[in-house]
């Protein structure tokens, strides 16, 4: 610094400006919720990474879990499920429809949850009970292509992730949090501790993903074929 | 016949037998050569093609079973056995998609690669999957080829996913190579195959056991990275071609393809003994043409030798009767055109010999006809017919002239009897010379014995003349020796061999006096001649006599008989 000094009134104004530059961050950040973290999902080429499942454990508390009265829903259209990915609590209920006119035999071979549910159409007599946390991956016995995955958690705080990456997860009590990030693809999942108080709310994970190795829906072969 | 000129023959069959020799042989070897590098780049090329047919028959056939396998695992209870932890049951399943997909092993893996279920007689241990396991997570497609040793048999192995939908768990399939299966490829492509363990030990092969134990032991020294290498094996000598068995994974052994390189150069072995044989035949007919050439080439010749020697013994009369155009014909040609001009120039030389005195001739054969002369010591004879003129007035002239020969011959032979030398007829006169061309130390004694022999010859001429009824003839004989200049005279064209000088004159005009009637006397010889011809004989002096431009008179002799 001695051999090279600042200009004397650069000097004097340089504490004045950190503290200010500090004051803008702070006030910034109390410009979001607090109880928001925004988690940014992106692959190893830096793009956006979709139907992810972000979630946060709290590590101070146990998770106060509220079972939704209301059942998700897969639906089975076209031969395949829709949507591919879906996320619900420990004792969450599924129902999965079957809006094809051909049969389709629904099960699930994953330690978590399984179940298989005979060739039916139509509605579903009753909901899946998802019951332990886990990934639980559902396959059609008729149609090997179709695939969904059903992410079973044992907290409340969690979120998707859109086309554009983007997971928000809201309504967070103040505290630490582990995060996960899982995707269908992922080679290993994420895990993070954020503090929700004093991290930033935007976390960003880049996440390593694999080629999909389901069975791929074969493109209908001939003209002759059944429709 | 004789046996021919051995030189040329044998020469001209030496060169026959080593043109054709050498092009025979020079093509064997460049065929031979040819045919050699040919059966073993079209024996690389059967290698190539069998390479590659494993790999893809193998890959085919893994495919199919993976297939196979595959469809079997879609059984939702055969599904639900992989996701569960009865390993005993699912070892049963096992069997089921074994002999459904006809795979000879079917193993169950864990998705973490741990062996679950296998359908072989002892347990397996996790390494004999590792490396598939390994590679099948890796790859796209979440499968893996490879090999494995189970029981001392070589499989091929596919590692493929057993989904429910996401991978849940593997399931190797694999068949047994074997030596039936070698047996199936080598029907393919008609090349040999063996199959070692990584230790070297032979799995299975196409091979005869006695050619399978030399490739073992001939296995250690080849080199994978060769295209092929040559090696005998019992007794005849292949191709061979080893490359590892890995299929992209860790090596489980090796492959080894071969072909007989004899028995690909079999039709090229049947070509090259025709080719000999051919150039047997080719050799049996060079020797032949050689022969028969040399034949025709020394007939001729030996005939010319023969003709050559008959010329050397004076006769002529030889030709070749030779039709042939080329250049034995036109040495043919040659030797007669020299037979005709050997015998022209013999008759000339006869003719120089009738002409001119044979010691002239052979002067002029010897020194050439050049003009010049030389001054030494002649004897000069000079004869006439006394009494021509009228002879020639009373006889018609073609009996005078017979008459006139019948006279020069007699005269000549006497004078040619002495050693003289007729230098020229001049009419009826006879001019001779002793002592020139040839020198004689008695030259004027000869001249003189001459003269008197030539007498007695036209007195028996006479004789036979009266008994004829003709009238006798008289001559007159001048003999002289002087110092003359001998040699031959005339122009460059035509010239004689003669002497001239003012003693010639004086022989001349010795002559001329026989007719003197006084001196009564044939022959005067003048005294120079008689002191060189030491006087044996009746001499008679007649005095002296000038001679016309000479200022010395002339003491002259007559001899009488």
């Amino acid at each position: 610094m001695n051999s090279n000094p600042l200009p004397a009134a650069r000097r004097r104004l340089l504490p004045s400006f950190l503290f200010l530059c500090l004051l803008g961050h702070l006030g910034g950040a109390a410009l979001l919720p607090a109880s928001v973290v925004r988690v940014e999902i992106k692959d190893g080429k830096g793009q956006p990474v979709a139907d992810a499942v972000a979630s946060l454990v709290p590590l101070d508390r146990a998770p106060v879990i509220d079972v939704p009265a209301e059942p998700a829903v897969i639906v089975q259209d076209n031969e395949e499920f829709s949507p591919t990915v879906t996320v619900v609590v420990v004792g969450g209920k599924v129902v999965i429809p079957n809006r094809d006119k051909v049969q389709h035999h629904v099960y699930s071979l994953s330690p978590a949850k399984r179940f298989d549910i005979p060739l039916y159409k139509g509605e579903m007599k009753d909901p899946v009970v998802f019951d332990r946390p886990g990934i639980v991956a559902l396959g059609c016995n008729i149609h090997d292509w179709m695939a969904a995955y059903v992410v079973v958690l044992a907290t409340p705080h969690f979120a998707k992730s859109e086309a554009a990456g983007t997971a928000q997860i809201a309504n967070l009590p103040p505290g630490r949090y582990r995060l996960e990030v899982w995707h269908q693809r992922i080679t290993a999942p994420v895990v993070r501790e954020v503090n929700v108080s004093s991290d930033p709310a935007t976390q960003v994970i880049a996440v390593t993903l694999r080629e999909l190795r389901q069975i791929r829906r074969a493109p209908e072969t001939g003209g002759g074929a059944y429709r | 016949m004789k046996f021919l000129p051995q030189s040329f023959g044998a020469k001209l069959l030496a060169l026959f037998m080593s043109a054709v020799g050498l092009t025979q042989f020079a093509t064997w070897a460049f065929i031979r050569e040819f045919n050699g590098t040919q059966a073993r780049e079209l024996i690389n090329d059967e290698l190539d093609r069998t390479t590659r047919n494993f790999a893809r028959v193998t890959a085919d056939r893994n495919t199919l079973l993976a297939a196979a396998a595959a469809t079997a695992a879609r059984d939702y209870a055969v599904k639900s056995l992989f996701a569960g932890d009865d390993d005993a049951t699912l070892a049963t399943a096992l069997k089921s998609i074994r002999i459904s997909s006809t795979a000879d092993l079917v193993a169950a893996l864990a998705l973490d690669g741990k062996v679950r279920a296998a359908t072989l007689p002892g347990p397996v241990p996790d390494a004999a999957f590792a490396d598939l396991v390994r590679r099948a997570h890796a790859s796209p497609d979440a499968s893996a080829k490879g090999y494995g040793l189970f029981g001392g048999e070589l499989h091929a192995l596919v590692l493929a996913p057993v989904h429910a939908p996401d991978i849940i768990a593997w399931m190797v399939v694999g068949f047994r190579i074997d030596d039936a299966f070698a047996r199936r490829l080598k029907e393919q492509t008609g090349i040999d195959l063996t199959f070692f363990d990584p230790a070297g030990r032979p799995l299975a092969t196409t091979l005869a056991p006695a050619v399978a134990r030399d490739l073992t032991a001939l296995l250690p020294s080849l080199h994978e990275a060769a295209s092929s290498e040559e090696a005998v094996l019992a007794g005849t000598t292949a191709l061979v071609r080893i490359r590892p068995l890995a299929a992209g994974g860790a090596r489980s052994g090796t492959l080894a393809l071969q072909y007989s390189l004899d028995e690909k150069l079999v039709p090229a072995e049947i070509a090259q003994s025709r080719q000999l044989l051919v150039a047997v035949g080719g050799m049996i007919a060079a020797i032949f043409l050689s022969l028969a050439f040399a034949r025709g080439v020394t007939r001729p010749i030996v005939e010319l030798v023969g003709h050559t020697r008959r010329i050397t013994r004076g006769d002529y009369s030889i030709r070749n009767r030779s039709y042939r155009t080329d250049e034995l014909g036109r040495l043919s040609e040659a030797f007669d055109q020299m037979s005709l001009g050997l015998a022209e120039r013999d008759r000339v030389r006869d003719l120089l010999d009738k002409n001119v005195s044979p010691e002239v001739a052979a002067q002029l054969l010897r020194d050439g006809a050049t003009l010049g002369g030389e001054e030494r010591e002649v004897t000069i004879l000079f004869a006439d017919l006394r009494g021509f003129t009228t002879l020639s007035e009373n006889l018609p002239p073609r009996e005078l002239l017979t008459l006139l020969n019948r006279y020069l011959d007699r005269m000549s032979a006497e004078i040619e009897a002495h050693g003289g030398v007729i230098d020229k007829f001049i009419g009826d006169a006879i001019m001779a010379l002793f002592g020139a061309p040839v020198p004689q130390g008695d030259a004027a004694r000869r001249a003189v014995a001459a003269a008197l022999a030539m007498e007695r010859a036209l007195a028996k001429l006479n004789t036979e003349l009266a008994a004829e009824g003709r009238p006798p003839l008289a001559i007159g004989v001048g003999v002289n020796t002087a110092r003359v200049v001998a040699g031959n005279i005339g122009s460059q064209r035509r010239l004689n061999y003669s002497v001239i000088g003012d003693g010639v004159n004086v022989a001349s005009r010795l002559q001329s006096l026989t007719r003197t009637a006084e001196y009564r006397t044939n022959v005067i010889v003048s005294a120079a001649t008689l002191r060189a011809a030491q006087p044996t004989f009746n001499t008679r002096p007649l005095g002296t006599v000038a001679v016309k431009g000479r200022a010395e008179p002339v003491e002259i002799f007559a001899i009488d008989a």
